[in-house]
């Protein structure tokens, strides 16, 4: 028996664990994983609970949603915002998401060039003259490599209590397992697509035959990607109206990259000062009446670092010193720990992003910090 | 969609006459309600009265942090109603007048305008506030674009055509439900309920404006100011909220920093580890982090760190609200994507304080790396250099910060989508500062030993003008110790000899110091104290070779507990700077002095037989265990000697109880100093939290009353409650030719800013060398002392000049200053109740 269901047998109330909702996004969200599409897009996203989900994926880098109810849109469109962690430690891909207000009858150039494109529960809101116009939009003229569509499978409906004709009063229609499949085998003959049904929440065991609660179907499509055929042949004008849109700091942007290297690069350095001097320090406790309490304080934090050293540096001429009240720390040194290492790529990335932000040495081999403030105190 | 007929079908119940939650006008608010006849309005009985939308509407607005939810405004307190004397005017009137702005804005309503208020039922009940919404906008042609719900409570810009209306909709599930919109209530703007409602309006535009809310304000995230040498980011942002002010409603906002670290708190720990040796990592953590605010990686709620857990790790599992197993590693990847790269760290533990009913209770585990630092820690501010690099960037002359606050405005007034909401609602905001005017009362002058000293008052600051001068009461070093260790001697001798110069014109008679000289060990040092004080010694002064705490506070301890002495710590290296070290043992003797029971200077107390108290707290965030209550209250007319307990008592347990006995024996000791009991007594309460209020007003002044009532029958003194308080959003500024300054010293406002529900007033006592001045707020939440208003304000200035560590005017009166050095040191160093034969000194300081 199925996991993902309970039968009451009292009642024959069926309920699904977890909800059917959270069954189908997350179908959409395993397609994400198994594909890795850059760009997607979720047609009718209603509530964005489904881009919300999605924006974590790490592969998207453009999530778009699409609804004819801009006010529903509204309401919940700041959970796509970044946050705050977002900006604190930016990550490498970039990230855009943008909402558009319009129909999936009208064909808008912000929807071409996707990989992905959801349609959950979209298409039996439909009115008739608009699921005419639906394919061609979808297939025709946004033509991504993969199309999901989930619709009601109207078989299962005897067996949801209080449902009488459809399941939602704002329902055109719902289709029987064999509706849907000649409406999608169509779509897919007609714009060169390949499909394959499946479906989420399972029936009881005895009631096997009426097949998944909701049905789905997954489009791939067939030519491939450089035939830009149906979209380079009118570039048509902008109808959708555009209600948010959130650009997601990124390291691929340089102000967030040299912020990030600049953060990283004086961090890394102080930590070599502080070790430098404590270093300093103990050698210089050694001679006077140094408390047993204080050597053992400063002596691991020594280890480490000329452990660490020693890894990273092999010229002992390319060591941090101090001259006066001055440190100078080069910047191969820098430049051998793994994080600023990993952020910069190459010396000369790390050298030109930190130009003028960070004070060098009179060549530029070199940060100079001042040994100042470094007292007993710390 | 459409509204079906209103008649349900025949298996519907009839409608339950639920009862909505009543706002019922509050004595606080002053606009009148009118209730449609026929509601029923009852209480819930679970919160106080007038506050009953908070709940659900905060959450509503609040849910995407970890918020917490008090009335931060103390609203619905209306203690100016029992204030006789004041019911007409709270106002003084001394001094001249000076024009000041300040960071109010007007909201303004259009005429007419009321505030619909309904409520919404469920015909079969239904739980999930998503579905509740969802349902009910099924209908958004009957109710309308514009609205706010959180569940149940339903406001609306407009009434609808019926008092009852019924409408019904069907959930994905095929149910039909019938729902019931009530109107329960008409609201005037100036209704408790409405403000609330207005602040959850301005959190919606903040939002709108693209503001990240972290804890209660708003910030900009696109412009951050990174201060790198510290892993800190700053984001600007406001603080902001709406109230019924004096005269009118009004949003009051400033800017404000929030201090950010670009660290996960895994790589904080990491760095510390390299820090400190092994054995001291998990006390060096526990003693950093915990009491530290982290920001969750991966939605935006903010967790109080209240322990960390070494015995977990990711790996391990916990159970969902559906009832199954899993381990957090893997539920981070399933919810959030977010790979937990090291399986080996500890977890964070989060008490939570919330009580949401759909909520799991118990507390909550994080996970280190997925988390943000936030703010400073107790070391981070103690750490001059840091303070310094972040100044750079939050402090603001009055011009620049005025400027950052109407930026507010503007973005408000520019932006299109905002102007909608608030046009919808039928709001507006004013686009100019508020201003006023105020008073600047005359400066006082400093009485030491027959000599009248006049000061600048820009400056309140007589540090030049006193040098050298004759102390009011100056004590003798006859027998003192000098203790040091063997690197230290040369300092030590050093301070001896400035001594020696700067005591004799200040009258006090000095001999030579006993010098000790020891290991620079705790032990040693306390060895050396057990064997050298006698009942002689009048101070014992320790020259300390770093500022580490532990030496401080086991001296401490012991000569303020075991060996009640008089001591003064001082670090040597205070003393290295040639230039300045005159000045420094200036200082030192002149404390030293105060500890022995001296008396520096004072200033004219026209109130006679008056007996002053002050109460600060201070609370062990990084044990989270105890708080301290210190507790002083003058001892003679000058109020220049101060009699001081404290309370010590651990979480959970309620402070008025040891208040009450700190009263008693104050009044004892006056009795003994004076030969009478004082017949008025001013009570000045710091460390009074936001939303604290109520606390106060019910059980610690009845307890006061109480204990006054057992002293005797006859003795019926006079007593004025004030609560201080010295964290506000409020500022002023002066307008000047030229540039916005900061408001001078004296300045006092109890007009526009001040609430209408209470007796209360602004200072402004001490002067800022940069930045903007904060203003202290003083509410007067009891009193029968019958004293004008002028004479409250007047002598809470004086007392605001009586602090004796600073040859200043200082922000409170210095019982509040007082009593918060005792309760630090306490709370800090010594952990229980000092010797109470100290108790006559300010041993303290």
């Amino acid at each position: 028996m199925d996991k993902n269901f309970q039968e009451e047998p009292f009642t024959g109330i069926i309920k699904f664990t977890p909800p059917l909702y959270k069954q189908r996004y997350h179908f959409v969200k395993d397609l994400v994983g198994k594909y890795k599409p850059k760009k997607v897009a979720d047609l009718g996203c209603a509530d964005c609970t489904l881009l919300g989900m999605l924006k974590f994926c790490s592969c998207i880098e453009v999530l778009a949603g699409l609804d004819i109810c801009a006010s529903v849109m509204k309401e919940n469109m700041h959970r796509l915002s970044p946050l705050p962690g977002d900006y604190l430690q930016p990550d490498e891909r970039p990230l855009t998401v943008t909402l558009h207000h319009g129909s999936v009858a009208h064909k808008d150039p912000c929807m071409l060039g996707f990989d992905l494109v959801t349609c959950i529960e979209l298409i039996e809101h439909l009115e008739e003259s608009e699921l005419k116009k639906f394919p061609e939009v979808v297939f025709g003229f946004m033509a991504p490599s993969i199309v999901v569509i989930s619709t009601p499978n109207s078989e299962f409906n005897p067996l949801l209590r209080g449902v009488t004709l459809f399941r939602h009063p704002d329902h055109k229609f719902e289709w029987s397992r064999l509706q849907f499949q000649s409406w999608a085998l169509e779509a897919a003959r007609c714009y060169d697509y390949s499909v394959e049904f499946t479906g989420v929440g399972h029936p009881p065991t005895e009631m096997k035959n009426v097949g998944f609660c909701t049905q789905i179907a997954v489009f791939v499509r067939k030519y491939s990607q450089t035939s830009e055929s149906a979209q380079s042949e009118t570039p048509s004008e902008a109808v959708y109206k555009m209600v948010f849109k959130a650009v997601y700091p990124s390291l691929k942007d340089e102000k967030y990259l040299q912020n990030a290297v600049i953060s990283e690069v004086i961090f890394t350095a102080q930590i070599i000062k502080r070790n430098l001097l404590n270093h300093l320090m103990s050698e210089h406790e050694e001679y006077n009446d140094a408390p047993t309490e204080r050597k053992s304080k400063f002596q691991p934090s020594m280890n480490t670092f000329s452990e660490d050293l020693g890894k990273l540096v092999v010229e002992k001429s390319m060591e941090p010193f101090v001259d006066g009240n001055m440190v100078y720390i080069p910047l191969t040194v820098i430049f051998s720990f793994p994080k600023v290492n990993q952020l910069c790529g190459t010396f000369e990335k790390l050298c030109k992003l930190i130009a003028g932000k960070v004070t060098l040495s009179s060549n530029g081999s070199a940060v100079m910090l001042n040994t100042e403030h470094e007292n007993e105190e710390n | 969609q459409q509204t079906l007929p209103s008649q349900p079908p025949g298996r519907w119940q009839p409608p339950q006459p639920r009862v909505p939650p009543s706002v019922s006008e509050q004595p606080g608010g002053r606009g009148r309600q009118r209730g449609p006849p026929g509601v029923p309005q009852g209480q819930d009985g679970r919160r106080p009265e007038g506050l009953q939308i908070s709940a659900g509407f905060q959450e509503l607005s609040l849910a995407d942090r970890g918020g917490h939810r008090r009335d931060f405004h103390d609203l619905g307190l209306n203690t100016r109603q029992a204030i006789e004397h004041v019911q007409e005017s709270k106002t003084g009137s001394s001094g001249v007048l000076i024009k000041l702005t300040a960071n109010y804005f007007r909201l303004t309503s259009r005429p007419q305008w009321a505030l619909y208020q309904y409520h919404v039922d469920y015909s079969p009940e239904m739980e999930a506030r998503r579905l509740r919404s969802a349902l009910l906008f099924q209908h958004e042609e009957l109710i309308g674009k514009t609205h706010a719900f959180d569940g149940s409570i339903l406001f609306l810009p407009k009434k609808l055509a019926n008092k009852v209306t019924e409408v019904f909709s069907r959930t994905r599930n095929g149910e039909d439900v019938k729902i019931t919109i009530t109107l329960t209530n008409e609201l005037p703007p100036t209704s408790p309920t409405c403000l609330q409602f207005y602040n959850i309006i301005f959190r919606r535009l903040l939002k709108m404006l693209n503001l990240q809310q972290i804890g209660r304000n708003y910030y900009n995230p696109s412009d951050p100011i990174s201060v790198p040498n510290h892993r800190l980011m700053v984001w600007p942002g406001f603080t902001s909220s709406i109230l019924q002010y004096e005269e009118s409603i009004m949003l009051c906002t400033d800017v404000s920093h929030k201090v950010l670290r670009s660290e996960t708190v895994l790589d904080f720990m990491y760095s510390l580890y390299y820090q400190v040796e092994e054995q001291r990592f998990r006390d060096a953590c526990a003693k950093e982090l915990i009491g530290l605010i982290v920001l969750t990686k991966y939605n935006n709620k903010t967790y109080r760190v209240d322990d960390i857990d070494w015995d977990a790790n990711p790996q391990c599992t916990f159970r969902k609200a559906d009832g199954s197993e899993i381990s957090y590693v893997d539920y981070y990847k399933r919810q959030y994507n977010q790979e937990i790269s090291d399986l080996n760290q500890p977890v964070l533990v989060s008490q939570s304080k919330r009580r949401r009913g759909s909520m799991m209770p118990g507390p909550v585990v994080l996970i280190p790396e997925l988390c943000f630092l936030t703010g400073l820690s107790e070391k981070m501010r103690s750490d001059f250099n840091m303070m310094k690099d972040l100044a750079v960037h939050t402090r603001m002359p009055p011009e620049q910060r005025q400027r950052e606050i109407g930026r507010l405005i503007d973005y408000i007034q520019k932006d299109d989508n905002v102007q909608k909401e608030l046009r919808d609602w039928g709001l507006s905001f004013d686009s100019k500062l508020l201003s006023f005017t105020g008073r600047v009362v005359q400066a006082e002058k400093i009485l030491q030993s027959g000599n009248v000293f006049d000061y600048n008052p820009q400056f309140a600051d007589w540090s030049k003008e006193t040098r050298g001068a004759r102390l009011i009461c100056p004590k003798p070093l006859d027998n003192w110790l000098l203790i040091y260790t063997q690197r230290n001697y040369g300092v030590a001798n050093t301070l001896l000899q400035n001594l020696f110069k700067v005591t004799p014109s200040m009258g006090i008679r000095m001999n030579k110091a006993t010098m000790i000289e020891v290991d620079d060990r705790t032990e040693a040092y306390l060895r050396v104290l057990q064997q050298s004080i006698t009942p002689d010694t009048n101070i014992v002064v320790c020259v300390l070779s770093s500022s580490r705490k532990d030496k401080y506070d086991a001296i401490k301890k012991y000569l303020c507990t075991d060996c009640p002495i008089p001591s003064q710590c001082v670090v040597a290296r205070t003393l290295s700077k040639p230039q300045s070290v005159l000045a420094i043992a200036t200082k030192i003797a002149l404390q030293m002095n105060c500890k022995m029971g001296g008396e520096l200077w004072s200033v004219e107390i026209p109130l006679k037989q008056v007996m002053i108290v002050g109460i600060d707290c201070y609370h062990d965030t990084l044990s989270g265990k105890q708080s301290i209550a210190g507790f002083v209250a003058s001892l003679n007319q000058t109020m220049t000697r101060w009699f001081s307990r404290c309370v010590v008592q651990s979480r959970g347990q309620e402070l008025v109880d040891g208040l009450k006995a700190c009263l008693q024996t104050a009044l004892r000791d006056w009795f003994k100093w004076n030969k009478y009991l004082p017949s008025r007594i001013m009570v000045y309460r710091d460390g009074v939290g936001d939303g604290q209020l109520h606390t106060l007003v019910n059980y610690e002044v009845p307890q006061f009353l109480d204990c006054l009532k057992s002293v005797g029958k006859d003795y019926n003194p006079r007593l004025t409650v004030i609560v201080v308080k010295k964290r506000v959003n409020t500022r002023f500024f002066a307008q000047s030719p030229g540039a916005l300054k900061n408001p001078p010293p004296g300045t006092v406002v109890d007009v526009e800013v001040t609430r209408p529900e209470w007796y209360d007033f602004f200072i402004v006592s001490q002067a800022v060398r940069d930045g903007c001045v904060a203003p202290t707020h003083y509410n007067v939440i009891y009193d029968t002392s019958k004293l004008k208003p002028d004479h409250v304000q007047r002598l809470t200035y004086k007392l605001c000049h009586m602090y004796y560590n600073w040859s200043g005017v200082i922000r409170v009166p210095a019982p509040c200053q007082y009593a918060h050095k005792l309760a630090f040191l306490v709370g800090q160093s010594i952990h229980r109740e000092p010797n109470l034969l100290l108790s006559d000194k300010l041993y303290y300081l």
